[in-house]
């Protein structure tokens, strides 16, 4: 019987199971992703939150504020691009200046300390800041992340901390058991557990209400962002949004921004959309459509309008589409479901989910303590140990590195300079990569702007030779979703050959 | 520091023809670099004929024309160095290097080629909605999968973009016994060339539609259909014209882009129009000493083409690494400039100094143009014409011109009548 069983791998998930690997715990993280963070915590925009702008008092506004605090340790320990490199909502029109003066009372209720600018302070900072940007609201406790390499860093973490994963494993049915509870999964496996932690995402609403007196519903609200070529983030060194704008369906959204991303690229989005489907991620005309439409107006606001006076059409690389898990209540859902006892839910952690996921997962770790009284590990492990991308090396470190390992002087991913030593170890660490896309979010491998044109045939070769895997087995994402379906009639000709 | 005349990055055939040609001309200290395992560049996954009609007059495959130029390379000794990746080039002409024998080094050059091709434009660029499975595959991509390491990339295919790569996989896959649904193209017109169009499509019978487009993309783990929509005049899809056609795989064939990432770190001008080097008539870059030449500069459709730019671009090397020729500068060249149907305009300047050679004037036309004419305007008049039946966008132009004629123009401009 396991001690907690934690469904879903997405921030919550994965920082409840880091947070819990310090204690002599036995622990199982069930996703039914391909692998882990494939849901809410990968298509988003990558932003740490200041936490200004949740209403004050809820656990949206509380959650914020505290994982905000907690990022320069968490990805220090952990090795994950993060800077605080502000947020600022840029107003265009006295109305918006309003709503800049609101944001801040109510960033001072939250305990965030946001700077009012006019004009000439925006200048002062952004000489190249557009015609018409009357002003804003910096925030210097913003922030930008890589929201995978987070999440897959604070799962190897819990794993090399004892915690298993099951990938590709959905939670079909949940049955109290005397003790606790019983999963099943797709395939009729069972999972015996005392606890169940529920950070299922777009899908929490299935799970609580399989087993809680009071239920609940997610609304899976869609946003899509395209992402721009490395060659325009020289200009664009601050997240700005626009004034955030209420919906129609509940909730606010903080709107269309231009964020530059952890990685160098840039990123642009998201517009709001409310969906039925918990998993349909599919980009459509109509998003990619409102935030190019979007770009081609506010562009001339920003400061890099002074280099590119026209939105770059040509420089969008990759579109993606996430989905917000927005509750019905426009508040998180956290702690135990009432009528079962046991069963714990992280649920609707839409924006800033990504910046509240720490510390839920370690206020979800409390609730565990207190109710199992848990021994501490001695031999826990904060860190994880990870090759060291080669791009972010200066020449002393690339020639140590090509020393100690020459795999490093192998360029797999030429846009993004990734080298076969880092995908080799991409596929060898705890939750490991399994698939083309596993090794691109670990790695970046086939990310840039070819999008993995020419390296991709290389990566399929790597894994192989690293799992044992002909290259028909060889998946982009797991499970079918095979890249190559057969062999060329010279292949075939080769065998028959004496 | 290593020192080296000319530094050649990339052994395909741009940098393979610019190492003999300079060789040939007096230069003997000449370094390629090469990322892959091998010579030869992208000619080594292009199996099928149709290469050196025009610089040997013979019918070869691409291995074949890749192998005559590394023998040239090997009869002359040329260094090459292969596994070799560039990470950086200075405005000062240092390289640095990387492979896994010798680890990381810099080179001092006296002359740099640049000669690295192209890449393909990848599905994300083109901003196709719909969902992400597997089976969305670039032309060259898959033509690696097929020609190189023998796997199928699909058995049932949609292409996207009638690029000549897309045009030439669309034969193979017949031959290997994959269904080729259909060709399109979102242009009123091919962008590959004609003889492509009518021995890889029509005598297979594939269809090629003009003015569509996939506007949607549908499969959760590998592609199950992609949706085909008409474009108007403005390339917007036609509401009502949707097809959802059924397929495994959706290939892209809808443009190169030259690889011009060291050429930017390098601080060389680029511009906008050919998404390569602003050159003058040396294919000297604004950085003195620095060339560029073949598909890093602009698309080509034939490789021959390729190679007899690149020997120019050799023989200016190793007249400049010897003094015979002076450093690039653009302000006291006459300037080139795209008048009406022009694109793509190669080169932008030319040098008011006296050449053995005629000058040769390269580009793109911006549609299909019939019973048209190119036309040479020296500040207003017409110093050379050619007429020409059909000009298209799927075939480059050229137009020589004398050097005489120009020498004292203020500006040069070239356009279509």
């Amino acid at each position: 019987m396991w001690d907690v069983v934690i469904v879903g791998a997405g921030v919550c998930g994965a920082a409840t199971a880091r947070a819990l690997s310090r204690y002599q715990l036995r622990i199982a993280v069930l996703e039914k992703g391909s692998d882990v963070c494939a849901g809410a915590s990968r298509g988003n925009s990558a932003m740490v939150h200041g936490g200004f702008d949740p209403e004050p008092g809820t656990l949206k506004a509380k959650y914020n504020v505290l994982g905000n605090r907690m990022f320069d340790r968490l990805c220090e320990e952990l090795q994950v691009p993060f800077q605080r490199s502000g947020t600022l909502i840029l107003a265009t029109s006295e109305a918006d200046m309003k709503s800049v003066e609101e944001l801040h009372q109510r960033g001072e209720q939250n305990g965030v300390s946001t700077v009012v600018m006019d004009r000439e302070a925006l200048l002062q900072r952004w000489p190249t800041m557009g015609e018409g940007a009357v002003g804003g609201l910096f925030c210097p406790s913003g922030g930008i992340v890589c929201p995978y390499t987070l999440v897959i860093a604070m799962c190897e973490n819990a794993a090399r901390n004892g915690v298993q994963f099951y990938l590709d494993t959905e939670v079909t049915n949940i049955s109290p058991l005397e003790d606790g509870w019983r999963l099943t999964s797709q395939d009729g496996s069972t999972f015996d557990t005392k606890l169940v932690i529920n950070c299922a995402g777009t899908h929490a609403d299935r799970l609580n209400n399989l087993v809680s007196t009071e239920k609940f519903r997610i609304l899976p609200r869609f946003g899509a962002h395209l992402i721009m070529d490395r060659e325009y983030i020289k200009w664009v060194d601050t997240t700005i949004t626009q004034t955030p704008t209420k919906l129609p369906t509940g909730g606010h959204t903080k709107g269309m921004g231009i964020m530059p991303s952890a990685d160098g690229t840039v990123i642009l989005g998201c517009d709001s959309v409310d969906y039925t489907d918990p998993d349909d991620v599919a980009t459509t005309s109509r998003s990619i459509n409102a935030i190019v439409d979007y770009f081609k107006t506010f562009w001339k606001y920003l400061p890099i309008s002074a280099v590119y006076p026209n939105f770059p059409v040509e420089g969008v690389i990759n579109a993606y589409g996430g989905l917000r898990p927005h509750p019905d209540r426009d508040d998180y859902i956290i702690g135990e479901a009432p009528g079962a006892p046991g069963f714990l839910n992280a649920a609707g952690i839409e924006s800033p989910g990504l910046t509240a996921g720490p510390a839920i997962g370690e206020h979800m770790a409390e609730l565990v303590v207190e109710k199992l009284h848990p021994q501490k590990k001695e031999n826990y492990l904060p860190g994880r140990e990870i090759c060291k991308p080669f791009r972010e090396m200066d020449e002393q470190e690339r020639r140590a590195a090509i020393r100690e390992n020459p795999d490093y002087a192998k360029i797999v991913c030429r846009c993004e300079q990734v080298t076969e030593a880092e995908i080799r170890d991409a596929i060898r660490r705890p939750v490991g990569a399994r698939s083309v896309n596993a090794v691109k979010m670990r790695t970046r491998a086939g990310m840039g702007r070819c999008q993995g044109g020419f390296c991709q045939s290389r990566v399929v070769e790597l894994l192989c030779e690293e799992l044992g895997l002909t290259p028909l087995e060889v998946t982009q994402a797991g499970k079918d979703s095979y890249i190559l379906l057969g062999e060329s009639c010279s292949h075939r000709f080769e065998e028959v050959a004496p | 520091m290593r020192q080296v005349d000319i530094l050649i990055v990339g052994g395909g055939s741009a940098g393979m023809a610019a190492a003999a040609a300079a060789h040939e001309h007096g230069a003997k200290d000449i370094l390629i670099l090469e990322r892959s395992d091998r010579l030869g560049g992208i000619l080594c996954q292009c199996i099928h004929n149709g290469f050196g009609l025009h610089r040997y007059q013979e019918e070869l495959t691409g291995p074949e024309y890749a192998r005559r130029n590394i023998d040239v390379i090997r009869e002359r000794k040329i260094p090459y160095s292969l596994n070799t990746f560039v990470l950086d080039i200075t405005p000062e002409k240092v390289a640095t290097i990387m492979d896994p024998e010798h680890g990381l080094q810099k080179i001092q050059a006296k002359a740099i080629i640049l000669a690295m091709g192209c890449r393909e434009r990848p599905r994300g660029a083109l901003m196709i909605p719909g969902t992400r499975p597997a089976g969305v595959i670039t032309a060259g991509a898959a033509q690696k999968y097929l020609n190189l390491e023998g796997y199928l990339p699909g058995k049932r295919v949609v292409i996207l973009g009638s690029g000549d790569i897309g045009l030439i996989m669309a034969r193979q896959f017949v031959m290997e016994g994959i269904q080729v649904q259909e060709v399109v193209e979102l242009m009123p017109y091919s962008s590959g060339l004609t003889r492509n169009i009518s021995q890889c499509l029509n005598d297979f019978n594939i269809p090629l539609r003009f003015s569509s487009t996939v506007i949607e993309i549908k499969g959760q783990k590998r592609v199950s259909s992609v949706v085909v929509a008409q474009v108007d005049a403005d390339r917007r899809p036609i509401p009502g014209t949707e097809r959802e056609i059924a397929c495994d795989t959706l290939l892209i064939s809808a443009g190169l882009i030259p690889e011009n990432e060291l050429s930017k770190a390098a601080g060389v001008r680029m511009t906008p129009s050919t998404k390569g080097a602003v050159v003058d008539d040396h294919l000297q870059t604004s950085v003195p000493g620095i060339f560029a030449c073949g598909n890093v500069l602009h698309v080509h459709d034939l490789v021959d083409n390729v190679s007899m730019e690149s020997e120019a671009v050799g023989r200016n090397a190793a007249r400049y690494v010897s003094g015979q020729l002076a450093d690039s500068e653009f302000a006291a060249c006459i300037p080139v400039v795209e008048g009406r149907g022009v694109g793509g305009l190669v080169p932008q300047y030319i040098c008011r100094t006296e050449e053995p050679e005629p000058l040769k004037l390269m580009f793109r036309p911006r549609g299909v143009y019939q019973n048209a004419a190119i036309c040479v305007l020296a500040d207003g008049s017409c110093v050379a014409r050619k007429k020409s039946l059909v000009l298209t966008p799927g075939e480059m132009c050229e137009i020589e011109l004398d050097r005489k004629m120009v020498t004292d123009a203020i500006q040069v401009c070239v356009e279509i009548q």
